[in-house]
């Protein structure tokens, strides 16, 4: 198979970025990304990824080169001005600043159901194409992983990539497994490839309003330097975990509580990993104070739905999360800050 | 010559079908194990840590499927991994291991007295920072550790020159003159976790006749007519002239890799000289840096090449012996030199490599101008961009601007008003006591724990706060905070490393809302055991004014019982006022799950993977509890967050032994639903089934008394074992009819214990 590539850099490179968390198989699509370039269509190419540990949940960030077959990529660094950002999971939008460095012109794709209009809405990044596909949907539907849907897109998105190459290092990775299973697997890559919209959000203002980011923006930049830092790598702040937000982790579906049938017992309160139920006390009927839940603090929810098989009765339950549902359901821990 | 060019003068065998190669998109780690598995090593010793690990787990799978034979010893700790090799190498077989960061370190007192003994190996470092504070990313602070430990030392940039790297490392090592245990070392994550393009041997049979049979040492321990004694008790007049013949084999390894890439080269079209050089001959600044950034830095010589300024890079393929000759050459016309090091020699104005490479030059007397900077620790990543701006400074002192000598690159200096993101009033005594109580009867001497329902105890204040990083489902802050619930008032916590302390320290923030100590693994034990008594002696010599004294809790995954083992004995030796809380998630879960000696038979993880060869981990599980029981220490327990009041209870009495006689230690069982392959919500249940059936036993042993405290078969409650093992996919494949075998075997072993509980439980001399 003979393809040219999309487009190049500079450098002479054509760069993809992929954000995702783990447990999605980001890594496993674009390994096998990178290698339909590299293995079927003759192209040099590396695949890179950065990511803290270990942890099912937490972001992870995956970069792709291509260059042609005798350009050498030597080094192995982050991409920080991609052609094509691909965002497997939608909340990563608002936690992570995905569309950094994305070239004018270039591509932002994204798991989402929504429109690339509303895409734009979110992130405010118009200076390309953006590119929507349902993978979620078509992984439920298909039995499969959002990875290879994902894949199925950004095969399309990638212009002149050819799906052929894309679909014989599916068969190859997987087909040691089963059959059946690389079947269902090639439908999902046809389906992320048939399904994916993609409006060109700014044809004639890319270029005067370049990329929304600065390029080359260090993400990383600590607000802790060597004056600033306290000694020894301590932090004197304790509990300060209470600031971030895993909203992210969760993969469409929460504990929903109806307080109406809860009967206060704790058990979900002890079953949780991620200390999201808060309790108020409160006199009860006998004129005792009693503890009473009060709600879910969804900021750290993780969506596992332990509490929902812990609950005794049918107080909790297991719903697909609708957007802005947590945001609106939230009960806030009552923290007291030193 | 730089890696990649073919070199067509020596391209006079490469075309032979034997030297077939194949190309493909692979990472540092997969080179090495790929290497490891056509060279077939006798033997391994490993264990795991991040980022070297890949390697043994690439051997471990290849091996399930019979790719190999290599034996793959799991060991309890780097330094016994270390042992393990010294032994296998003394023995004579061919001997791989691989490590990184505090496992390199750990294993550092046994590396002088393999090279000192002069038994060849070879060790892939997978180069990372080194703690504290606890950093997983790639830097050479760990490499920079190896310089004098009389091991040549290759070094490799690219996943190519692993594969590359790792085959001519064994014939160096084995060479007559050398034998000598040789260290390829390359950058963690950065090459051993990104996938490149490459090239290896199609057949193994072309690596086979590279590397060749095994040399035959000057002594065999298995020669029974020729006993040997390897490694005397040797003082002076004597133990000079050992580390003198080492010092000449060391710079003869030089010569010896300089004959073995030449023969590479004809085999691979691949030829490696002793330095790694880039447009340097006519170059006016140049950098001089190790391993990925090496090649990173060439974009930026193109880039200034461009604008008109002659720059050039120097790179090492060999660091040990220090190929000075070759620098020499190589840089004496060049006007200003920088040696970026990814390590700092603190307090020696520039790291190692700045002082041999000025040293070099000052030989030949160079008009040299050589600048140090330290730059990319902990993985801080480097771009051309950076590359380019250490040419600047190059620059700059070129013209002749005041530069200094060493420093730091790429830090900052931070707005000293800012500070780390607020945290949590402190708990007040009020929200933590007053829930549980326990008494003593005087009579029987018996504790009696008073636990309310778990409705009342929400009102006790967690010591943990929500935000950690765990995956969703995670087992081990339910069971932390349920033991919690038991322990009233002050505490103060160590974690030794795994996923309860990654998850919940995340810099700049913690979920600790009480004072929190990390320390490695291996040793946190002893460290908690100098805080108590310094807490003690403190309090003693009234420097300390506190109302009631804190508890001291160490908690530590089934890993940090494996490699802490001897830590956790020394304390409980000791008896010190403190509690051990196992969690125990079977497997070294942080680190990507690998087998740990708490993983039961047949249990599949990255180390024990099942295949046609090989059907999970081949032995049974560790009985800690009994162990520790056997330390003779007051208290010992297990427990699961299934069983909420019993745990909560235990934890009470574990508070009162550990403030009032001495150590208690307990273990409980928490699921893993990533490494065990179950649905995130179902944890809860699953080990309340390795509890009935009597896998995981609800007891406790009080002044050596042995107590069941739920009895599933008195109850009626017991299942069999599959009941537990087929909601895993990590154990699931041993209901499979060709594995019966190993079921049986595992249920005979979780019986036998089981009745040897029972009868320590009626029988209180038992
Ligand atoms: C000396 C040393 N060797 C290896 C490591 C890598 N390492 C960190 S955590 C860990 C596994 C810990 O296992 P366990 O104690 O069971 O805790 P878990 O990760 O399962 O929570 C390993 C191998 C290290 N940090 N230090
Ligand atoms: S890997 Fe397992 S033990 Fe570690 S955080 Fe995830 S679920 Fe918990
Ligand atoms: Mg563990």
């Amino acid at each position: 198979m003979q393809a040219r590539l999309p487009a190049t850099n500079r450098a002479g490179f054509f760069e993809i970025r992929m954000e995702s968390i783990g447990g999605l198989g980001a890594n496993l699509a674009g390994k096998m990304l990178a290698e339909a370039g590299v293995l079927k269509l003759g192209w040099n190419g590396t695949f890179s990824a950065a990511y803290g540990s270990e942890k099912k949940g937490t972001p992870v960030r995956a970069s792709i080169r291509f260059a042609d077959a005798n350009h050498p990529i030597r080094g192995i660094y982050a991409v920080d001005e991609p052609h094509v950002v691909a965002v497997f999971h939608e909340a990563l939008l608002q936690s992570q600043d995905c569309t950094a460095g994305l070239q004018p012109g270039g591509v932002l794709l994204v798991n989402t159901a929504k429109a690339p209009t509303e895409i734009v809405r979110r992130t405010g990044w118009r200076a390309g194409k953006v590119a929507c596909v349902d993978a979620t949907a078509i992984a439920v539907r298909e039995r499969t992983r959002v990875n290879v849907a994902m894949l199925g897109a950004l095969c399309r998105v990638m212009d002149g990539m050819p799906p052929e190459a894309v679909m014989a290092v599916i068969r190859e990775t997987l087909g040691r497994k089963d059959a059946a299973l690389v079947e269902r697997n090639l439908r999902t890559f046809r389906a992320g490839y048939d399904e994916v919209r993609v409006e060109d959000m700014a044809p004639a203002a890319a270029e005067e309003s370049g990329a929304a980011t600065p390029a080359t923006a260090d993400r990383t930049t600590p607000v802790l330097g060597y004056r600033n830092q306290p000694q020894g790598g301590c932090i004197p702040e304790p509990g300060n975990s209470v600031w971030r937000d895993l909203s992210a982790s969760r993969q469409g579906v929460l504990p929903i509580l109806r307080l109406e049938s809860c009967i206060h017992c704790a058990a979900c309160d002890q079953v949780c990993p991620d200390l999201c139920f808060v309790w108020t006390a409160r006199e009860g009927r006998n004129g005792r104070v009693f503890q009473f839940l009060a709600g879910i603090d969804y900021q750290y929810c993780k969506g596992c739905l332990k509490c929902v098989a812990a609950c005794p009765t049918d107080a909790l339950q297991a719903g697909r999360e609708e957007d802005g549902y947590a945001e609106a359901h939230r009960t806030k821990h009552p923290f007291a800050f030193a | 010559m730089s890696i990649g060019q073919r070199v067509e003068a020596l391209d006079t065998w490469s075309s032979h079908p034997l030297f077939e190669q194949r190309t493909d998109l692979c990472s540092g780690n997969e080179m090495a194990a790929r290497a490891a598995a056509q060279i077939n090593y006798h033997l391994m010793g490993y264990f795991p840590i991040t980022p070297s690990t890949e390697i043994a787990e690439y051997l471990d799978e290849m091996k399930a499927h019979g790719e190999h034979d290599i034996v793959l010893v799991p060991a309890d700790g780097e330094h016994s991994a270390a042992g393990i090799c010294f032994g296998a190498a003394a023995a004579g077989g061919r001997v791989l291991n691989a490590t990184s960061a505090q496992g390199f370190l750990y294993m550092l007192e046994q590396l002088p007295v393999q090279s000192g003994t002069r038994l060849p190996m070879v060790l892939n470092l997978v180069t990372r920072s080194v703690s504290g504070p606890l950093n997983i990313h790639g830097d050479h602070s760990d490499l920079y550790y190896a310089l004098n430990t009389g091991w040549p030392i290759l070094l490799a940039r690219t996943p190519q020159a692993v594969y590359d790297m790792n085959l001519m490392a064994l014939r160096v090592a084995e060479h007559p003159d050398v034998r000598l245990p040789v260290i390829v070392a390359y950058d963690g994550f950065f090459t051993s976790h990104s996938k490149q393009r490459v090239q290896y041997f199609a057949n193994r049979e072309a690596v086979q006749w590279f590397v060749g049979p095994v040399r035959k040492a000057e002594f065999d321990l298995f020669d029974r007519d020729h006993p040997v004694t390897v490694g005397p008790y040797m003082n002076e007049p004597d133990y000079i002239h050992n580390k003198y013949q080492q010092s000449l084999a060391m710079y003869r390894a030089g010569e010896v890799f300089a004959e073995v890439a030449a023969a590479y080269a004809r085999i691979s079209g691949r030829y490696y000289g002793a330095l790694d050089t880039y447009r340097l001959e006519d170059a006016d600044i140049a950098l001089v840096i190790l391993n990925s950034a090496a090649e990173t830095s060439k974009d930026a010589v193109d880039a200034l090449r461009a604008q008109g300024i002659r720059a050039g890079v120097l790179s090492f393929n060999i660091l040990r012996p220090f190929p000075v000759r070759a620098v020499q050459e190589a840089l004496a016309h060049v006007q200003v030199v920088l040696v970026a090091e990814r390590a700092d020699a603190y307090g020696a104005h520039g790291a190692n490599l700045t002082h041999e490479v000025r040293s070099a030059l000052q030989a030949v007397q160079a008009q040299c101008t050589v600048l140090s900077r330290v730059y990319g620790l902990g993985g801080k990543e480097f771009h051309p961009a950076d590359a380019e701006a250490l040419f600047q400074i190059c620059l700059q002192a070129w013209r002749g601007e005041a530069v200094p000598a060493f420093d730091y690159y790429g830090v900052i200096a931070g707005d000293p008003a800012v500070r780390p993101p607020r945290g949590l009033k402190p708990l007040a005594k009020e929200e933590v006591s007053g829930f549980v109580q326990v008494t003593r009867d005087e009579k029987t001497g018996e504790l009696i724990v008073k636990v309310p329902p778990l409705r009342a105890l929400t009102a006790k204040a967690k010591r943990l706060a929500p935000g950690h990083g765990a995956c969703p489902g995670c087992g081990i802050f339910p069971a932390i905070e349920t033991f919690l619930k038991g322990i009233e008032g002050d505490v103060v916590v160590l974690y030794q490393t795994g996923c309860a302390m990654v998850t919940t320290t995340g810099y700049p923030y913690t979920s600790h809302r009480v004072t929190y100590i990390h320390n490695l693994f291996q040793n946190g034990a002893a460290t908690l055991s100098g805080v108590v008594e310094m807490f003690w002696e403190r309090k003693r010599r009234g420097e300390i004014q506190i109302g009631e004294d804190p508890t001291f809790i160490m908690i530590t995954g089934d890993g940090g019982m494996d490699i802490g083992m001897g830590s956790a004995l020394g304390a409980a030796m000791r008896n010190h006022k403190l509690i051990i809380l196992e969690y125990d998630n079977e497997g070294y879960m942080n680190t990507g799950s690998q087998l740990s000696y708490s993983t039961p038979i047949g249990h599949m993880t990255a180390t024990s993977n099942v295949g046609a060869a090989q059907q999970g981990k081949a032995f049974h599980h560790k009985d800690t509890p009994q162990i520790m029981a056997a330390a003779n220490i007051p208290y010992v327990f297990t427990g699961v967050e299934a069983y909420p009041q019993d745990l909560i209870r235990k934890a009470a009495k574990a508070q009162w032994y550990a403030t009032h006689e001495g150590m208690a230690y307990g273990k409980v069982l928490t699921a893993c639903p990533l490494n065990w392959k179950t649905p995130d919500d179902a944890g809860n249940e699953v080990v309340g089934l390795a509890v009935k059936c009597c896998f995981f036993p609800l007891y406790e042993v009080e002044h050596g008394i042995t107590r069941i405290t739920y009895d599933p078969e008195a109850r009626g409650e017991r299942v069999p074992a599959r009941a537990w093992l087929e909601r895993m996919g990590k154990s699931k494949h041993l209901l499979r009819p060709e594995n019966e075998a190993l079921l049986q075997a595992f249920e005979a072993e979780v019986e036998r214990r089981w009745r040897r509980l029972k009868a320590k439980h009626e029988h209180e001399l038992l």
